[in-house]
């Protein structure tokens, strides 16, 4: 049996606001382990929660209850600035509405996590990924001068240059046809595999949950389900 | 006060003829010594009365160099303070017309005549030929002061045994026409009506210089 | 009562929604509005105060001068206006005469004045019994001044002779509102009725007499229109001029200053305008999803435009209300800042036709300011619900228009303010090249930034930023270039002119000059002093040729600044002063150099170039006199030390020459008083002047006048601010999103805190340098073309106000980004998205 190290690991995990005098909760004890290397969907309805939960595991919002650890940490209670770097090197995100540094170029996008680093290839490893995406002659494009298809293809090599551990994707094809929506999918779970990364992916789109390790499926803010595809991860 | 009228008089500046030329060479130089009206305040160096003199003397056959010593706003005592200093144009005829200033500001005619016995005492030390000029005040100073400014010129001449121009604006004063906007400066047509009443007089003290001289 | 209850509430909603964008646009309407209402508040106070006075100093409403009798047909379009009861009139002449006691053996010259009964038509003359003029003055009388009878050994009962006629003095005339004080008036006073001016006798051919005519016109009457007609029948040599017309130089002056204000005022008012503007538009940029959902719903472009209509209205009138209440209250600051500038005490003097004018024309700009952002919320779509904002909407031809309109009215209120429309219209081809050149310059240094590749990567991505799509920042740093140039501009039009005019007074300088001292009065003089200070003898004479080449007087004064053909005050000796150096020569005076020499100061060379050995021609004091130039001086610090131009050996020709001698002592403030009075005794021709106490008054003028500049400038400055703020503001959400965009990608606080601090500096360095280059040129032009005065760059004080600007902006710019640092990534993700 092998034992598989947590990458990330959740404890209930719960999110809740404040409307006039009723606490309104998005997220309800929520408890998950995440293994290295695995390919976790996150599915459920619109307003399930799914990218709120993503957005706790991966530090950007703050869970009213619970705590999240990433491998040893606990990175709960860090400030934004203990938090950069695990998001410069450990995650990789990749969002619904692309986010690109709208001021930036193509490449500039993708080599910036890799200069907040001081990463002295960071041109090299862009250029690479670049070609790897098939975005030749677009360096120096602005976001603005993309398609969606391209600039999620820049957001996915945003999301690697650093070769993170773990790459959170929220709706990634959500803003894409379906000619687009395949394209990328297909080059994310690809480069998943060429870098080794565990990818934790909200979505509602069936046909991707079938290429995934396992799927969560929430609803009214708690876990509704749990499936576990193919027998690699059969315990 | 009067020291800033004196800067602004001086101000306005005193000019010099222009230069007889050497192969012409000069029989003598008349220095006119005065104020504004020789100088020629508000007109050209060329239209004023000492340029059209030396001109009209010259086309008469007379070589003088006439040179303009007027110097706007001055009194009768800054004529005093500067004669000696006026020898060293070495002029052989003086036409000395000053005391306009003092009548205007009013001065005690008795300081005027005096002033103006200490310059003729120092002209005639140096035996120089000298006409004077003789002036009247405006009527509006009252006719005590202007009949009391009037006398000064006569007596003065008389006493020194000068040539006296009667009155130097003779003609000019008063009209509108011969006059600039200030109404008592002579334009340039002023000094040309002006510069015909002196010259029988400078005529005749250049040949009064040169029997002297002859002698 | 539903609808009315919607509407309000909705207004309402719209305003305290968007709390600190409302707050920018009520500060910027409240800014222009205060600078306005301030200003032509202080034009209405100093105009009232002079024109009151106006009246009073000139006599009437009109009046009519001749050195000469007024001609037939003047005098007859007088008689007409009087005869249709148009005009009341007066006459008076004015002359000087040599008054007698009744003896006629003490005399004095007098200025003499002959009116009519109704003298004066305006103001009173103040008598030393207290008894009113007009009852005094009868055929017969003299009212004098105290100086006659004190000179004339008189009191009042005793007679006088004047030209002919015998008076008798019945009063002193203490203060006549048409004679202010002067120092060039000749002799005393004498008033004297008119029905005697031919039993004088004074008057006849080639007297010197001045002949006024008083008008007052009848109530509401159109002086000017009189004054028209009256001129079209005067000869030449006959003045007619308006107590508004007939200009003093207080009254230059004035009117000088107000414009400066007013194109302070301007300034700030586009400023303002500007930040209206950019406010607005971020204000209605934020609404746009719920100006969508809207008009999702079915609201007409009607609706929405007509309630944000009000919502700007509301806040305009907010702004205006409170614009106007503090420059009406500011109003009462303004005697305090001008105590002492005027004659009398200026009095708030606001006016309810300038307050509204002020105000009308705030709105004015407000509207047109607002046009634009308010035109294009017709732009937004009820799509727009469904997407996010796509790119800037292309200016319409609207904003053309509107543009052009505003262009329009800043020109005409320009060329209103301008008496001298040349003026006015250099003023505007200056200001629109200022801003075309602000535009050209930042976008050359933009491109030329974004073609250099830095090492760091803050400063990189600070330079990105200002790039950064739909930014403004080549309108921000027009805005900020072409203000900072003028606000810069005016702070160095002021330290010169303070250079110039207010040398700081050093403490060893002599503070009192004694001028016109006889040469024989020197060992007298030193007496008197108790000491023997240096003597300076002073020639005076002018430069009549160079080299043998003419100087034409009438051209050399018409040269600005110091000229060639003034009067030169010359001096002998032969030592250089302790304050002197030599430029080009070995000695004051040269051993090679044949006949008189002269060294010269280099200030001569600055108006025509000499070299040793160039002969100069003086006139002096009648002798012309030629001397060569031996040496060429310099001063070696700008003092009140006496100095001279030319300076001629100790012992040559000058000594001879008619001559004053000069002095400076310094003596504690104490003593000058009793020194100044024991000289005048002892010495009656000699001047002496209190330097000290000029330049102190002279200061204080200029130390007002400056506060007072300062005080509008400072309304420039926080216009500018606010557009700092309010685009800030503006690309909040852009901002936002950026830093998050850093967060997620791993940068820490500090290096998001870094580009922004960057950007920032990069604008206020860029603008402030811009500034600081258009402001040098603009105020060198300024002091040495309208000042006449020599320039300096003070490029301490600049870079001090660079380094101002620079900080000025990154700490009002940090402290409008802080709440955008501060947000949590997820927040401004989900507005992003999900909005």
């Amino acid at each position: 049996m092998a034992t598989h190290l947590n990458i990330l690991t959740a404890r209930d995990l719960s999110k809740s606001y404040r409307i006039a005098d009723r606490e309104i909760y998005i997220l309800e004890n929520i408890s998950l382990e995440v293994q290295a290397g695995e390919f976790l969907i996150v599915a459920g309805a619109s307003g399930s929660g799914k990218t709120t939960l993503l957005s706790l595991l991966s530090g950007l919002d703050r869970p009213t209850d619970g705590r999240v650890w990433i491998e040893e940490t606990d990175i709960t209670d860090l400030t934004e600035d203990a938090l950069a770097p695990y998001r410069n090197r450990s995650f990789g995100f990749v969002f619904q509405s692309f986010h690109l540094v709208p001021s930036l170029d193509a490449r500039e996008n993708i080599m910036f996590p890799a200069e907040l680093r001081g990463d002295p290839l960071a041109r090299e490893k862009a250029d690479r990924l670049i070609a790897r995406v098939g975005l030749d002659g677009r360096h120096t494009n602005f976001p603005h001068q993309l398609s969606g298809g391209e600039k999620q293809r820049v957001a996915l090599c945003r999301a690697l240059i650093n070769t993170p551990k773990i790459i959170f994707a929220d709706e990634p094809t959500g803003n894409l046809d379906s000619e687009n929506s395949a394209v990328i999918l297909d080059l994310l779970l690809d480069l998943r595999k060429e870098y080794g990364a565990t990818l934790i992916m909200v979505t509602h789109s069936p046909e991707i949950a079938a290429r995934a390790d396992r799927t969560i499926l929430l609803k009214d803010g708690r876990i509704a389900g749990e499936t576990v595809h193919g027998a690699a991860h059969a315990p | 006060m009067l020291t800033l009228t004196a800067v602004i008089a001086v101000a306005l500046g005193v000019t010099t003829s222009p230069a007889l030329s050497a192969e012409t060479g000069s029989e003598g130089v008349i220095v006119a010594m005065g104020d504004s009206l020789t100088e020629g305040y508000g007109v050209m160096e060329e239209e004023a009365y000492p340029a059209l003199l030396q001109e009209m003397l010259l086309k008469n056959g007379y070589k003088f160099k006439v040179v303009n010593a007027g110097i706007s706003g001055e009194t009768s005592s800054g004529a005093l303070s500067r004669v000696r200093w006026m020898l060293r144009l070495k002029p052989d005829i003086v036409i000395l017309e000053t005391g306009a200033n003092d009548g205007l500001l009013g001065i005690d005619p008795a300081v005027t005549e005096k002033n103006i016995a200490q310059i003729l005492t120092v002209l005639k030390k140096e035996n120089i030929t000298v006409v004077l000029a003789g002036m009247k005040m405006v009527p509006n100073m009252g006719k005590t002061y202007t009949d009391a400014f009037a006398k000064i010129y006569p007596a003065l001449a008389e006493k020194f045994h000068v040539a006296l121009i009667p009155f130097f604006l003779e003609g000019v004063a008063a009209d509108p026409s011969l006059n600039n906007g200030d109404g008592i400066h002579p334009n340039a047509a002023g000094y040309r009506v002006l510069v015909g009443n002196i010259y029988p007089y400078v005529t005749s003290a250049i040949d009064k210089w040169k029997s002297k001289e002859a002698k | 009562m539903g609808r009315p209850m919607l509407h309000r509430r909705f207004i309402f909603r719209q305003i305290t929604r968007s709390g600190k964008q409302a707050l920018v646009l009520v500060l910027c309407v409240m800014l222009s509005i205060v600078s306005l209402v301030s200003i032509s508040g202080l034009g209405d106070s100093i105009r009232q105060n002079l024109l009151k006075d106006a009246r009073a100093l000139h006599g009437g409403d009109i009046i009519l001068h001749s050195r000469s009798p007024f001609s037939a047909p003047l005098e007859a379009a007088v008689s007409k206006l009087t005869a249709r009861g148009e005009a009341k009139s007066l006459r008076v002449l004015e002359f000087n005469s040599v008054v007698l006691n009744e003896k006629k053996d003490a005399s004095l010259l007098s200025n003499l004045k002959l009116v009519e009964s109704g003298y004066p038509l305006y103001g009173k003359v103040t008598l030393a019994s207290g008894r009113s003029f007009p009852a005094v003055l009868a055929p017969g009388g003299a009212i004098v001044g105290q100086v006659l009878l004190d000179r004339l050994h008189l009191s009042v009962g005793d007679r006088i002779c004047v030209g002919k006629a015998t008076l008798v003095i019945r009063d002193v005339v203490v203060n006549e509102p048409d004679r202010p004080v002067s120092f060039f008036s000749f002799g005393p006073r004498v008033f004297i009725h008119m029905d005697d001016a031919n039993r004088l006798g004074l008057i006849s051919r080639g007297s010197r007499i001045e002949y006024s005519l008083l008008l007052k016109t009848a109530q509401g009457a159109n002086i000017e229109k009189i004054a028209e007609t009256l001129r079209a029948s005067a000869e030449k040599g006959e003045r007619v001029e308006t107590y508004r017309s007939a200009r003093s130089r207080i009254k230059r002056f004035f009117d000088n200053f107000l414009f400066f204000l007013s194109l302070i005022a301007i300034f700030t008012l586009i400023l303002s305008g500007i930040g209206i503007q950019s406010s607005l538009t971020a204000l209605i940029r934020e609404k746009r999803r719920s100006i969508a959902v809207m008009r999702a719903v079915g609201a007409t472009g009607g609706f929405i435009s007509g309630h944000f209509v009000a919502v700007v209205a509301l806040l305009g009138l907010f702004g205006t209300i409170l614009g106007t209440l503090f420059g009406y209250w500011l109003q009462y600051l303004m005697p305090a800042l001008f105590g002492g500038l005027l004659p009398g005490t200026l009095r708030p003097g606001l006016s309810w036709l300038s307050a509204t004018q002020g105000i009308v024309l705030g709105v004015l700009v407000v509207s047109l300011f607002a046009f634009v952002p308010l035109y294009r919320l017709r732009e937004v779509k009820p799509v727009a619900v469904f997407r996010k904002e796509t790119a800037a909407s292309r200016k319409g031809v609207v904003a053309y228009i509107s543009m052009a309109a505003l262009t329009l009215l800043f020109a005409g209120m320009i060329l209103w303010q301008l008496e001298d429309k040349r003026i006015g219209a250099w003023l505007l081809l200056g200001l629109a090249g200022l801003i075309v050149l602000s535009g050209l310059a930042s976008q050359a240094v933009l491109s030329l930034l974004g073609k250099i590749s830095f090492k760091s990567l803050a400063l990189r991505q600070a330079l990105r930023g200002l790039h950064r799509p739909g930014n403004a920042t080549r309108a921000i740093l027009i805005t900020l270039s072409a203000s900072f140039s003028v606000l810069f501009c005016i702070y160095l039009v002021e330290k010169n002119l303070n250079a110039t005019f207010v040398r700081s007074y050093p403490a060893n300088a002599p503070n009192l000059f004694f001028i016109d001292i006889q040469p024989d009065q020197i060992q007298q003089f030193s007496d008197t002093l108790g000491f023997a200070p240096r003597y300076y003898p002073v020639v005076r004479a002018r430069l009549t040729a160079i080299n043998d080449e003419k100087i034409d007087p009438e051209a050399q004064r018409t040269r600005r600044g110091d000229n060639l053909g003034r009067t030169f005050n010359l001096t002998y000796r032969d030592d250089l002063l302790d304050d002197e150096a030599l430029l080009a020569g070995t000695a004051l005076f040269g051993k090679n150099i044949q006949g008189l020499q002269v060294s010269v100061l280099d200030t001569v060379t600055e108006m025509h170039p000499l070299s040793i050995g160039d002969r100069l021609q003086f006139n002096i004091q009648g002798v012309p006199v030629e001397a060569t130039v031996s040496s060429i001086r310099t001063r070696t610090r700008e003092s009140i030390e006496p100095f001279f131009y030319f300076v001629f050996p100790g012992d040559s020709l000058l000594k001879d020459a008619p001559q004053t001698i000069f002095t400076a002592i310094r003596l504690p403030r104490a003593d000058i008083g009793k020194m100044q009075s024991r000289i005048a005794a002892k010495f009656p021709n000699v001047t002496p002047i209190d330097v000290t106490q000029i330049i102190a008054d002279f200061a204080t003028i200029l130390e007002k006048l400056t506060l007072v500049i300062r005080f509008f400038t400072a309304l420039g400055i926080a216009a500018g601010l606010l557009i700092i703020i309010s685009s800030i503001l503006a690309t909040r959400l852009a901002r936002a999103a950026e830093t998050v965009y850093y967060k997620i990608l791993g940068a820490r606080g500090r290096f998001v805190s870094a580009v922004f601090t960057l950007e920032n500096l990069l604008i206020g360095l860029l603008s402030g340098l811009l500034g600081l280059l258009f402001s040098q040129v603009g105020a060198m032009i300024i002091s040495v073309r309208i000042f006449k005065i020599d320039y300096r760059f003070y490029p301490a004080q600049s870079l001090l106000m660079v380094a101002a600007t620079m900080l000025m902006v990154v700490i009002v710019g940090m402290s409008a980004s802080v709440s955008i640092l501060r947000q949590r990534p997820m927040a401004v993700l989900r507005e992003q998205t999900e909005e």
